[in-house]
């Protein structure tokens, strides 16, 4: 891939084995950089939720019986083994005009006329935190599983209020999982566009819909594999600028 | 641990659990009312209708994709835990200075866009002269789904408690003998839910799938995404629906079968702190 | 000596991940190749009707097996990684078989075992893609047209130009094809949709931009669904989409767009190392009897390219299949393959249009 990056495109259709660092110029397009600036926008807002939901999910699965874990973890497995794509209309059907989720509101009194949510920036984010949360549950349900409660409950013997026995104690040790779960979240988001083509209508132009029409409507395999290329580059630079500060706090501990 | 969760003196963290459960369930609920629609458009209530469900009983083929699919992510999702589960376990053991580069690589099939490794695998299988077919299906797949049990292996694996495995060592248990008894029963959870992310998302697969595929092999994510030219049929909806019983069946029974065994279950449960 | 091992175990994982690793695991069944009394038939799915496909196995004793593709270009990569062998028969749309047979993956037709070639309605045959008629078989073809319902909207619409009405803001759906919504800027500017002057069509993206307030989405699946839910009172449309609508809704009202029209073709060909090309053309002769085309064009919902068919289209379908009576031909044209810096421009405008749109 790395090597097509530098090659030329065929006239209507293959690679020609000419080297040129065109293609790289090429993305400094303002209209290419600014799907850059919209994929990463997207990632951190859906990877943010994604925490924020994803993390007490994972901490509390893993403080269940034994029996609720494993009824857990089918549960929310369950919805994924059916094909994405249809989950999606299934999200179109909620969100659209006189919908389900209109209905429901208007149907309590909490709203006196059609949202018109579907092909806007929030369902897309729905659309995201729904198809990445269980990559962070998972990750963070599987190092909490293991955490040892008693340390927990040493620290609060200690004194340490609720909050700060979580942060001391807990969220220190559950912090691998959390950095994977960050990782599997984020590097997927970055590249996940048919969501926001089927949920936002296609207005929210990521880099994924950008590569995918090089390669499907201008046959342009050269140029794809560079913005490829570069996807990954800013993909790495953010994974370690996030594994940087996160390291740096688990020398300070986290206070 | 069943002390902390009496402990647990508010509601509060089983209503949240609750209530994303409930997110996570909504579209599938819409999906199977929508399945019973007489109406092939999902925008239209024709009223109540098994309809689909003969339709898509009379197409053999889509029995067939389902076949396929099954078998792919079966073998694809075990065979990347397999691969995945004793990568993280040698990398952790290793202490390697590479270990970052290592886990860096690991992650990149996770960074490259989807269509463009189904792309290389495709020039890949082509170059050597591998016949499209299931086979390079099951390459494939298993190679995209390795890093999901690699990350969920690792974060389990990193800062476990070494001395149980030493104490096992020091009473003269082998290497082999420590992983299977120590070492793995405390990574199978991890194990467990990195294949059934793979299972998923071998499951879910189209975009490389469709470059990989042979002549006679088309997987039923293929049969859905490409109805480009004539819109989604609501055929589709019936197979989500049969396939979400199907699998809640299999789960009710796996519980039921697994509450006949408790008696002796509770003795191995002891590896559990 | 555990070291080793594990560092043997981390290589191996790098190795697989590269997708460098011998593939000597996982063999299954490869009992592909078996080609004696099958069809291997490459198109989208659902462009068949069931019983079609049913009939042609009880009929010649050919079993089918479909195989499916999202885009034309996965088709082409596709068939050029296989060598132009592995599919028999391949219906795709009609930019992408000219280069199909530039790049020699097609074989011609051998037309005396597809005596019914002659049910093909004329208006079809003989276009740039394969202006000598001596590789496909048309199947299906579509013009863009706008849908929209008056009811809500005080202007009428006669044409393109009549979108960029401020009435109409936030309530148009618009297909995804690049070249289709550029075109139509084209040819509001009265241009053609295969120019090659850059500077009109950056002009054409310009004018474009000014098109983004309208918008309420842009897709090309289902448009349908949210023209009859009311999601958009108006849109730019594929011809299987309008009769969905229409059927669905019958008070929207059909504009062919006054600028011109811009329509494509289906077509079957056969891959020139096809391993049963007997089965393909077997299947072509099958699928242009014209009571057979008639059921395939009434659950395709396409433009009926078999010109005997016509009779047997029930009369309620009658008018979303066939060409208007008073349709103009001449203010028709096909979207041809233009060069690779204007698919660039062309890219590029589309991209820009997208974004202006959020």
């Amino acid at each position: 891939m790395f090597i097509l990056s530098f090659l030329t495109r065929g006239e209507t259709w293959g690679v020609v084995w000419d080297f040129t660092a065109e293609n790289y110029a090429n993305i400094f397009e303002p209209v290419y950089l600014e799907t850059f600036w919209e994929s990463l926008k997207l990632a951190f807002i859906s990877t943010g939720f994604v925490i924020l939901l994803g993390y007490p999910f994972g901490y509390f699965m893993a403080k269940l019986t034994r029996k609720w874990k494993s009824r857990m973890m089918m549960f929310l497995m369950i919805p994924f083994w059916t094909s994405s794509l249809i989950r999606l209309y299934g999200w179109i059907v909620i969100f659209r005009a006189n919908g389900t989720l209109d209905s429901f509101l208007m149907g309590t009194g909490l709203t006196s006329e059609p949202l018109k949510l579907l092909y806007t920036y929030p369902a897309v984010v729905v659309g995201m935190i729904y198809a990445l949360l269980p990559f962070m549950i998972f990750a963070v349900y599987s190092s909490a599983e293991k955490l040892d409660m008693s340390l927990v409950e040493a620290a609060r013997d200690l004194g340490a209020s609720r909050w700060r026995a979580f942060l001391t104690v807990s969220l220190k040790l559950t912090l691998p999982g959390l950095l994977s779960g960050v990782i599997l979240t984020f590097v997927p988001s970055m590249g996940l566009f048919f969501i926001a083509d089927i949920l936002g209508g296609s207005k929210v132009v990521l880099i994924g819909n950008v590569i995918q029409d090089q390669l499907m409507k201008t046959h342009n395999w050269p140029f794809a594999a560079a913005l490829a290329v570069a996807l990954m580059l800013i993909t790495t630079l953010f994974m370690v600028l996030y594994r940087k500060i996160t390291k740096v706090k688990d020398l300070e501990g986290i206070v | 641990m069943r002390g902390t969760a009496i402990k647990n003196r508010t509601k509060l963290p089983n209503i949240f659990l609750g209530l994303i459960m409930l997110f996570m369930y909504v579209p599938i609920v819409i999906v199977i009312i929508y399945s019973f629609n007489e109406s092939k458009l999902s925008s239209v209530w024709e009223g109540f209708s098994w309809r689909w469900y003969q339709e898509l009983f009379e197409d053999e083929a889509m029995f067939e994709a389902l076949r396929n699919s099954l078998v792919l992510a079966l073998s694809s999702s075990t065979a990347a835990a397999l691969i995945g589960t004793l990568g993280a376990f040698g990398m952790t053991r290793a202490k390697l200075k590479a270990n970052t580069s290592v886990e860096y690589v690991s992650t990149l099939p996770i960074m490259i866009p989807e269509i463009i490794l189904g792309m290389v695998f495709m020039v890949f299988f082509s170059l050597i002269g591998m016949p499209y077919g299931m086979t390079t299906l099951i390459i494939a797949h298993t190679a995209f789904c390795i890093p999901y049990v690699f990350m969920l292996v690792k974060a389990r694996l990193v800062g476990m408690d070494k001395s149980l495995g030493e104490a096992a060592a020091d009473l003269g248990a082998g290497p082999a003998r420590v992983f299977r008894d120590i070492t793995l029963p405390l990574i199978a959870p991890a194990i467990l839910s990195g294949m059934m992310l793979s299972f998923a998302m071998s499951f879910d697969d189209v975009i490389i799938s469709i470059f990989v595929t042979g002549a006679n092999t088309n997987t039923l994510p293929i049969k859905v995404y490409t109805q480009l030219k004539t819109g989604v049929s609501p055929k589709i909806n019936a197979l989500c629906a049969l396939i979400f019983a199907a699998t809640v069946i299999i789960c009710i029974i796996s519980a039921v079968v697994n509450r006949m065994r408790r008696p002796e279950n509770r003795e191995d449960s002891v590896t559990e702190y | 000596m555990k070291k080793i091992l594990a560092i043997i175990m981390a290589v191996v994982l790098c190795m697989t991940i590269a997708g460098c690793s011998a593939p000597t695991e996982n063999a299954a069944d490869t009992n592909e190749y078996d080609v004696g009394g099958t069809l291997n038939l490459y198109t989208w799915e659902g462009m068949f009707p069931q019983e079609i496909l049913d009939g042609f196995a009880e009929e010649t004793g050919i079993d089918i097996i479909y195989n499916n593709f999202d885009f034309d270009e996965t088709m082409l990569a596709k068939l050029q990684a296989a060598g132009g062998g592995d599919y028999d028969l391949v219906i795709a749309d009609d930019y992408i078989i000219e280069m199909a047979i530039a790049e020699g993956l097609v074989q011609k037709l051998d037309k005396s075992k597809i005596p019914s070639l002659g049910n093909v309605n004329p208006v079809y045959t003989k276009q740039f893609f394969d202006p000598t008629d001596e590789y496909t078989v048309p199947y299906g073809a579509g013009v863009q047209t706008i849908i929209y319902d008056p009811a809500l909207f005080d202007v009428e619409i006669k044409g393109y130009a009549d979108l960029w009405n401020a009435a109409f803001e936030d309530n148009v759906g618009l297909i995804g094809n690049y070249r289709v919504i550029d075109g139509m800027a084209l040819k509001v500017m009265g241009e053609s949709y295969n120019t090659e002057d850059t500077a009109v069509i950056e002009a054409a993206g310009q004018k474009l931009l000014e098109l983004a307030p309208n918008i309420r989405l842009i897709k090309d699946e289902g448009l349908q669904e949210d023209l009859i839910s009311g999601e958009v009172g108006a849109g730019v449309v594929y011809t299987s989409q309008v009769t969905m609508a229409k059927m669905a809704k019958p008070e929207l009202e059909i504009v062919y767009p006054e600028e011109g029209l811009g329509f494509g073709i289906m077509s079957g060909f056969i891959p020139s190392q096809a391993p049963n090309p007997n089965a393909a053309h077997a299947f072509l002769e099958y699928i242009l009897d014209p009571e057979r085309a008639a059921a395939c064009f009434e659950f395709l919902g396409y433009y009926c390219t078999t010109l005997p068919a016509e009779e047997f289209i029930a009369e309620d379908m009658k008018e979303f299949l066939t060409i208007p009576s008073d349709f103009d031909t001449s203010k028709m044209e096909m979207i041809e393959n233009v060069s690779a810096e204007t698919l660039e421009l062309h890219e590029q405008i589309w991209t820009a249009f997208k974004a202006e749109c959020e």
